[in-house]
């Protein structure tokens, strides 16, 4: 038998009993779509609360502190936090950067426009490679790049320049705020074109030494609170400049290295390629290296875990209507059976082989399963586009009847939470997976009966009425 | 010579009921020959539908054999026996058994698409068929549309139409008037004669067997008689044969436990024992002996 010719009489005996059809396939719709809405709900809610996480702070980003050695230990063996320490952990699965994150003392350096505007914001050493993997987005100009001959290359926060002040004036700062007229003031300096001064000084009365460097600005960096304040007011370098000046600074105010202030750095960040990795990379590091961290994965997994809990309380009553669908097509099934059982017979006596019989009855039943889940998702587009739209929708309805009902308006509420963002998504794989699924339940429900379909006597059938 | 279709070899069929056993097919031994038109003629209960049934591989003999060439067809499963009646085999039923959702044309190719044969092939083939019975013009009728002669001549159309080497015609004229079981007849055995199929009919009725060329006569599961008929054969030979057979029946009024038993393997069985709704008396088995000629 062909196989279009199977096909075509699994359609015709659907046609037959069209009715019996509809029903049977709405089931599988309802069943369908409860799953799609459920699981799109789920989706949308990890989506908006991740992207809200992600106003907060990098989701993917781990902060590690090192301050005083060892938070507490008191062992000898307190953590240490150096290069070294931080290319391990670079090496690890999913990590895309960790550099540190030093700040200078704010007197170790002295930034200076002139003689009349000092630098009063915080110096950042990184590594230089690492801003652009951090996610560091550029106003202007370029990421840091490494020291070429005698100016020391730096990068400013967007808001940098308004961090130096008039030390000539008794109140000599300019904010960036608008003014009566809604004019933001200019700062007192042109970071691009100013030239700028690095001084580094001895700390006593009178300064009987001053070194000083010319510094070359490369770029001003986009303000992202997500990323880090540092984009919006501090000025980076690289962090072996830094450590460079650092140590003349000692030196010139004669500060013993000691031991202890040779632990490392207090600060650093590591970025991670996804958040996945999150989880592991952090509990390796506060956990085998002893660091303190931090990262935006202790408020995201309970969120996370609230959400999967409603997705999973939701999705189990999709489960529940779609194995009443699954029941749905056996019993139509079985029914057709009965009433084709003469039917059978005769198509046995005739020389239909027993496989396409089974084939033929479990067609029919994928076919069910098939349309219910095309339907279905064709459904749950319009539900999920309902509940997106629901603000809007709820205005339209607005105009026509004051106020919604109550059960709408608690679920509009609840929808209004996402803002404007998407509660209901759809990814194509969720088309795929329950287009798919509805075939499967069609074919596991249709299973038994096209078994029973098969056993029927010949003999019997024929005489059955 | 003649060259032997379907071997039947001590062939057996043992019903059990309970702690009870039938004998519905007591050691049939007969050979049908290719091209010939077999009758085999019995009252209700006296097995002849079983003995069909086990020739077209239906139901399972309890022993014996049945050839058709050299195969012998109770030894094979579902699987090779559905291949085996949709290679060789051609249905007529009593009650036509058409499928009553498709047209005439859709009912007589159906048979071909089984075989796999494409729509176009086999849908000219089952029109050709359709005229060659005379309902060219009807190919797109529903069986509800059509006559109960109408009907049987879809269903000859059917069983003819993959051209098999044998078709079993089941009372193919159970349901029909006197003017039309002639015409289905005469339109069956001519057909069966164009092509040198072998006609396996299984009737109660004597008139139907004087179409064909022999005729087996079955009482209570064992061949009475065995009686070929060439052309220009008396007729009264057989005419004989079936007075003394009615007398049979006549006389002994109560149909056997047998029937009751077969019960639900025979439609037309029902149907009789509803005009003689009287309960037998004689056990199983013993009017054979009492009919024996």
């Amino acid at each position: 038998m062909k196989t279009f010719d199977l096909i075509s009489m699994c359609f015709r005996n659907l046609f037959r009993r069209k009715m019996r059809t509809i029903l049977t396939v709405l089931g599988v719709v309802i069943g369908t779509c409860a799953i799609i809405v459920t699981i799109s709900l789920g989706l949308g809610m990890t989506k908006i609360q991740e992207d809200a996480l992600a106003q907060m702070g990098d989701l993917t980003k781990i902060e590690i502190y090192n301050y005083g050695g060892g938070g507490g230990s008191g062992s000898s063996e307190a953590p240490v936090l150096d290069d070294k320490v931080l290319k391990q952990i670079s090496e690890l699965e999913g990590v895309e950067v960790a550099t540190p994150l030093a700040r200078a003392d704010w007197s170790a350096m002295e930034f200076w426009v002139g003689e009349k505007f000092r630098f009063s914001g915080q110096v950042v050493g990184i590594y230089p490679e690492a801003m652009e993997k951090l996610g560091y987005q550029m106003k202007e100009g370029s990421y840091l790049t490494e020291g070429t001959g005698k100016k020391i290359p730096i990068v400013m926060g967007e808001q940098a320049a308004y961090n130096f002040y008039n030390v000539k004036k008794r109140d000599g700062w300019v904010y960036p705020y608008p003014d009566a007229n809604g004019n933001i003031p200019d700062p007192y300096v042109d970071v691009m074109k100013d030239e700028i001064t690095l001084r580094i000084g001895r700390q006593d009365e009178e300064k009987t030494k001053l070194v000083e460097y010319e510094t070359q600005v490369q770029g001003v960096l986009v303000a992202d609170f997500s990323k880090g304040w540092e984009t919006q007011e501090s000025i980076f370098m690289s962090i072996d400049d830094m450590n460079r000046m650092v140590a003349e600074y000692k030196k010139l105010n004669k500060i013993k290295e000691s031991s202890n202030s040779s632990k490392g750095y207090e600060n650093a960040v590591v970025k991670c390629s996804d958040i996945k990795y999150v989880e592991s990379v952090e509990s390796y590091i506060s956990e085998t290296l002893g660091l303190q961290t931090n990262s935006m994965e202790s408020i995201r997994k309970p969120m996370q875990k609230q959400i999967q809990q409603q997705s999973m309380i939701l999705g189990g009553l999709g489960l529940i209507s779609l194995v009443v669908a699954a029941i749905g097509i056996t019993n139509t099934m079985v029914m057709s059976i009965y009433e084709r059982t003469r039917e059978i017979g005769i198509m046995k006596v005739l020389g239909c082989e027993i496989p396409n019989i089974r084939a033929m009855f479990l067609t029919e039943a994928g076919i069910i399963g098939l349309l219910g889940g095309i339907v279905g998702t064709l459904v749950s587009f319009s539900i999920s586009w309902v509940i997106n739209n629901w603000e809007m929708i709820k205005m339209a309805l607005g105009i026509m009847s004051d106020g919604s009902s109550g059960g709408f308006g608690m679920m509009g509420g609840m929808m209004g939470m996402g803002g404007g963002g998407q509660v209901s998504l759809i990814p194509p794989w969720l088309v795929l997976v329950a287009v798919l699924f509805g075939i499967l339940i069609g074919l596991v429900s249709g299973f038994t009966p096209a078994n029973r379909a098969v056993k029927i006597s010949a003999l019997e059938a024929i005489k059955h009425d | 010579m003649k060259k032997a279709m379907i071997t039947v070899k001590d062939l057996r069929k043992v019903y059990k009921l309970g702690s009870e056993k039938v004998i519905a097919l007591d050691d049939i031994n007969v050979t049908i020959y290719t091209g010939e038109v077999c009758c085999i003629l019995g009252t209700s209960g006296s097995g002849k539908s079983t003995l069909l049934n086990m020739l077209a591989g239906l139901e399972r003999p309890t022993r014996g054999q049945v050839l058709i060439g050299k195969r012998d067809i109770a030894r094979m499963d579902e699987a090779s026996l559905a291949k085996f009646r949709q290679k060789y085999v051609g249905f007529v039923f009593q009650s036509y058994n058409l499928m009553s959702s498709l047209t005439a044309l859709e009912n007589v190719s159906m048979p071909l698409m089984f075989k796999g044969v494409g729509k176009g092939v086999r849908n000219k083939a089952a029109r050709q068929m359709l005229k060659s019975v005379g309902l060219g013009n009807r190919c797109d009728h529903k069986p509800t549309q059509m006559s109960g002669g109408q009907q049987q001549r879809v269903g000859i159309a059917r069983a003819f139409v993959s051209k098999p080497r044998i078709v079993f015609a089941d009372e193919p004229t159970g349901n029909l008037d006197t003017k039309t079981t002639i015409e289905v007849m005469q339109l069956m055995v001519q057909m069966a004669r164009e092509n040198d199929q072998t006609l396996v009919i299984v009737t109660h009725d004597p008139e139907i067997a004087e179409y064909a060329d022999r005729v087996i006569h079955l009482i209570d599961g064992k061949i009475v008689s065995d009686i070929s008929r060439g052309p220009g054969m008396d007729h009264l030979v057989l005419e004989g044969q079936f007075s003394n057979q009615e007398t049979v029946h006549h006389t002994e009024e109560s149909p056997p436990e047998e029937p009751l038993i077969l019960e639900e393997d025979d439609p037309d069985v029902e149907e009789e024992l509803r005009l003689e709704p009287e309960g037998g008396e004689l056990p199983a088995g013993s009017t054979g002996g009492k009919v024996e000629p």
